[in-house]
């Protein structure tokens, strides 16, 4: 099987480390997160089993390290912990491209690259996309973004909001938006396809069950690798995420696709062949685009 | 050292003092590793000391100082160097001065057949940008080793080309369509890795820890030998974590009575929080002795201009790439800046980008204004493309600047081309603007990005030559006076260390260069030529 895993970006202030504290508080799944320092997280003194500087155990199962460029390091260290982690969580740093860390977890092939989420803060991110120093960093890290988070919605008033979600659609209209007051999710804004397990609803955002319309693509034939590589390439904006097990050239591999870049990877034991795509309402019918490839 | 009232004192053809009351002498006294007087041959008889002649054909001038590198440098020799310019390793010998992709591999087989089975094969260095012919791939590499991990570093710091070996290591594959693989016509990877995230899993896959690695003694003990064979008695080591293991080695490397520099470690800001930073720093300057200063604190606004990843303001890159990334957000930088001059510290702040300087110059006249000091010589390090705007409000908030003069020859003529433009280019390094805004100068090689070498440093601003041999803006040229002033007493005032060396005056430590030859009256275009015949530190002498 393979571990979710799920990339938060968002500018320095937007409400990514109030989330993470958040998440390793309720323990609501045994989470592991990936941070660049600890400087600050914040977890209840009692809740943790184990500090080293690099890597904080809580006793509720949820762990977070401290990674460094190479996020496949991290990765490895967090599939190695037993048992490993249900969901894996990498909090990009505040002026990183979010994009650039999630598309090498494609080659990861014990994870699943889940939604590019992004956090914007409601009542700063008009002035930060004008300001002549961080305008280009924020558009920059939501350009790829699937999930768009508002946070802090309780202190913008309407006319502010109206303008954050005009903002968030010039730059990036094939993302979902979500809104939150305190940076608190659902499990299902994490993850493109719900859990199957009843989740405690306590929580105010918006449920994006069903959000993303998906496609199932048929993988029973063989594929043509330089072919199945052509029809990636041909792939409309509209595509998110194309994810499975297919057949390829006599092997079973794993493919993962987001936004124009992709990996094979040898296929993980425990997952049936059949690939599914993820993508926006505007997602034409795929099926005969991957014919090509057959 | 223990109290010695014996002097000695050195003659030379002619000392080059910087004391603005007797710029030049020709006999320089020396008391417990001290400067006791200077002047003509009566200075013997003057301070009673033994006459010590043997640079009296020679030129002595202060030891030079080079205000931005990095020890590391003295690690770097335990891989093999493949790079395009020749330069000389610590044992003195020799390495690189490759001029095509062929003869880097040769040498690196010939290297290869030496090593035991298994262990990866990992240079550094390489820089093909001015090779003809196809770039290196990986079928160059495998026909190095086939079983063995093969690394090739860039200089740029920015790419390394690899093998099979580490490809499959690594698991990246032509099945692997991510940014920062290269592909070739045929669609295969050419085993040329871009950017940070490709190039650590590789790094990961070999072990090799890049340029970050922790200092140990030995390797100081080299750097040591590179840095005097050049003629250099105080060094900085620009980017240091100060971790446990390293304060010990430079403690230990330090206090070794043959180790031939002062050594002048800046502590990298971005590993600690703001709170820690200052303990930690706080607590470092009571270690300081007179060979081991602490006390700079390094912060990193963005990264290079050669790997685009320097904050530009308009036009940006001349090919149209775009800007690069912060390092730190500017809310980050005004908070850490304000935290460390309030608290009384001394900010060393890289930044390539015109951009990145504009930024630093402008969180740093907010601190200022919050808190009001004098003094504090806070230092943009590189900040190769600031214009005289800039410089003018760096002058007005008393900031001082270290220009990475060496960058004119080694990536000039790639600037002049691909990153600034013909136009632009001609302010890259502006010594001239700097000194004429009124900013104290320094002038560095950020070693081992370029070798360390203060003389062909003090050329490279004073003829602002591209290595294909194009001036790079004439009119940003310095004299040679002014160069020298540069590598001595202005890099040490950005140190705060101008009081202790920096010039021949009474007082400060004996800390000399021994030339064959005066780079004040020479042909400006030999300077990089002068032989450096010996150091001498705190009054004992280092032949070379
Ligand atoms: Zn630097
Ligand atoms: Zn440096």
């Amino acid at each position: 099987m393979t571990i979710p895993l799920t990339v938060i970006g968002g500018f320095l202030g937007a409400g990514k480390t109030t989330l993470v504290n958040h998440l390793l508080a309720t323990g609501a799944k045994r989470w592991g997160v990936l941070v660049n320092d600890f400087g600050a997280i914040n977890v209840d003194a009692a809740l943790i089993a184990a500090s080293d500087g690099q890597t904080m155990a809580l006793t509720n199962g949820c762990v977070c390290c401290t990674m460094g460029d190479d996020l496949g390091d991290g990765l490895a260290a967090m599939a190695a912990r037993i048992p490993p982690p249900e969901h894996v969580i990498v909090e990009a740093s505040g002026v990183s491209d979010p994009w650039r860390i999630a598309q090498m977890a494609l080659i990861e092939p014990g994870f699943n690259l889940e939604p590019l989420v992004v956090l914007v803060d409601a009542t700063a991110f008009p002035a930060q996309l004008d300001d002549r120093w961080t305008g280009d960093t924020v558009a920059r890290q939501l350009a790829f973004a699937e999930i768009v988070v508002i946070t802090k919605i309780d202190l913008a008033d309407a006319a502010q909001l109206v303008m954050v979600h005009v903002r968030i659609a010039e730059l990036r209209p094939q993302a979902r938006v979500i809104e939150t007051a305190h940076a608190s999710l659902p499990d299902t804004a994490l993850s493109f396809t719900p859990p199957a397990r009843p989740q405690a609803s306590r929580f105010h955002a918006d449920d994006v069950t069903h959000a993303f319309p998906t496609q199932r693509i048929a993988a029973d034939r063989q594929f043509d690798r330089d072919r199945l590589r052509w029809v990636l390439g041909m792939l409309p904006a509209s595509v998110l995420r194309l994810k499975g097990v297919c057949l390829l050239g006599g092997e079973r591999v794993l493919l993962q696709y987001a936004a124009e870049r992709w990996a094979f990877t040898p296929a993980p034991e425990g997952l049936a062949n059949g690939m599914v795509a993820i993508g926006t309402p505007e997602m034409p019918d795929l099926e005969g685009l991957f014919e090509e490839a057959r | 050292m223990a109290n010695n009232p014996k002097v000695t004192v050195f003659s030379a053809r002619r000392v080059v003092t910087l004391d603005p009351s007797q710029p030049i002498s020709t006999h320089v006294a020396v008391r417990n590793g001290r400067i006791i007087g200077h002047g003509g041959p009566e200075v013997v008889g003057q301070f009673g000391g033994t006459l010590d002649a043997r640079f009296a054909d020679k030129v002595i001038v202060p030891g030079f100082i080079e205000g931005h590198g990095h020890a590391t440098d003295g690690l770097m020799w335990r891989q093999p160097y493949v790079g395009y310019f020749a330069r000389t390793a610590p044992d003195g010998s020799r390495q690189g001065g490759f001029r095509s992709v062929a003869e880097v591999v040769g040498h690196l087989k010939a290297i290869e057949a030496t090593m035991p089975p298994g262990k990866p094969l990992v240079s550094w260095g390489f820089d093909p940008i001015y090779f003809d012919g196809p770039r290196m791939t990986v079928e160059d590499l495998d026909i190095i080793a086939p079983d063995r991990m093969v690394v090739v570093a860039h200089v740029s710091g920015h790419i390394l080309n690899v093998n099979t070996k580490v490809l499959i290591a690594a698991g990246f594959s032509a099945d692997s369509n991510i940014d920062g693989l290269v592909r070739g016509q045929n669609g295969q990877l050419t085993g040329e890795l871009q950017g940070p995230a490709v190039m650590g899993r590789a790094n990961r896959a070999t072990g090799d820890g890049g340029l970050l690695r922790e200092l140990d003694v030995a390797g100081l003990r080299d750097y040591g030998r590179i840095a005097r064979r050049v003629g250099v008695t105080t060094s900085t080591d620009l980017a240091n974590a100060m971790t446990p293991a390293n304060v010990a080695a430079m403690r230990t490397a330090t206090a070794e009575p043959d180790f031939p520099i002062r050594l002048v470690p800046a502590m990298r800001a971005r590993e600690y929080s703001i709170e820690d930073g200052l303990a930690r720093i706080a607590e470092l300057r009571k270690l300081s002795t007179p060979t081991l200063q602490f006390g700079l604190v390094k912060l990193v606004v963005d990264g290079s201009i050669q790997g685009f990843t320097a904050r530009l303001r308009w036009p940006g890159y001349h090919n149209g790439a775009p800007n690069g990334l912060w390092y730190i957000s500017p809310a980050e930088l005004e908070a850490t800046v304000k935290s460390y001059h309030a608290a009384g510290h001394h900010l060393h702040i890289h930044t390539n980008g015109d951009e990145a300087s504009e930024l630093a110059t402008e969180m740093i006249g907010r601190a200022i204004e919050a808190h009001p000091r004098a003094d504090h010589r806070h230092t943009l390090q590189h900040c190769q493309m600031a214009d005289s705007g800039i410089f003018r409000r760096m002058k007005t908030f008393g900031m001082c600047v270290n220009l990475f003069a060496n960058h004119l020859y080694y990536w000039g003529d790639q600037h002049a081309k691909h990153t600034m433009g013909p136009s632009r280019v001609r302010r890259l390094d502006a010594c001239n603007t700097a000194l004429a805004s009124g900013v104290p100068l320094a002038i560095h090689s950020d070693t081992p990005v370029t070798p360390v070498d203060p003389l062909f440093t003090m050329w490279c601003a004073v003829n602002r030559l591209s290595s294909t041999g194009v001036v790079l803006g004439d009119a940003e040229r310095i004299t040679p006076a002014q160069a020298l002033h540069a590598v001595t007493l202005g890099a040490a005032y950005t140190l705060k260390m101008d009081h202790l060396i920096g010039s021949i005056e009474v007082g400060k430590y004996a800390d000399f260069a021994v030339l064959d030859d005066d780079p004040l009256t020479v042909d400006p275009t030999a300077i990089k030529d002068i032989p450096v015949v010996a150091t001498v530190m705190g009054g004992q002498v280092f032949a070379t």
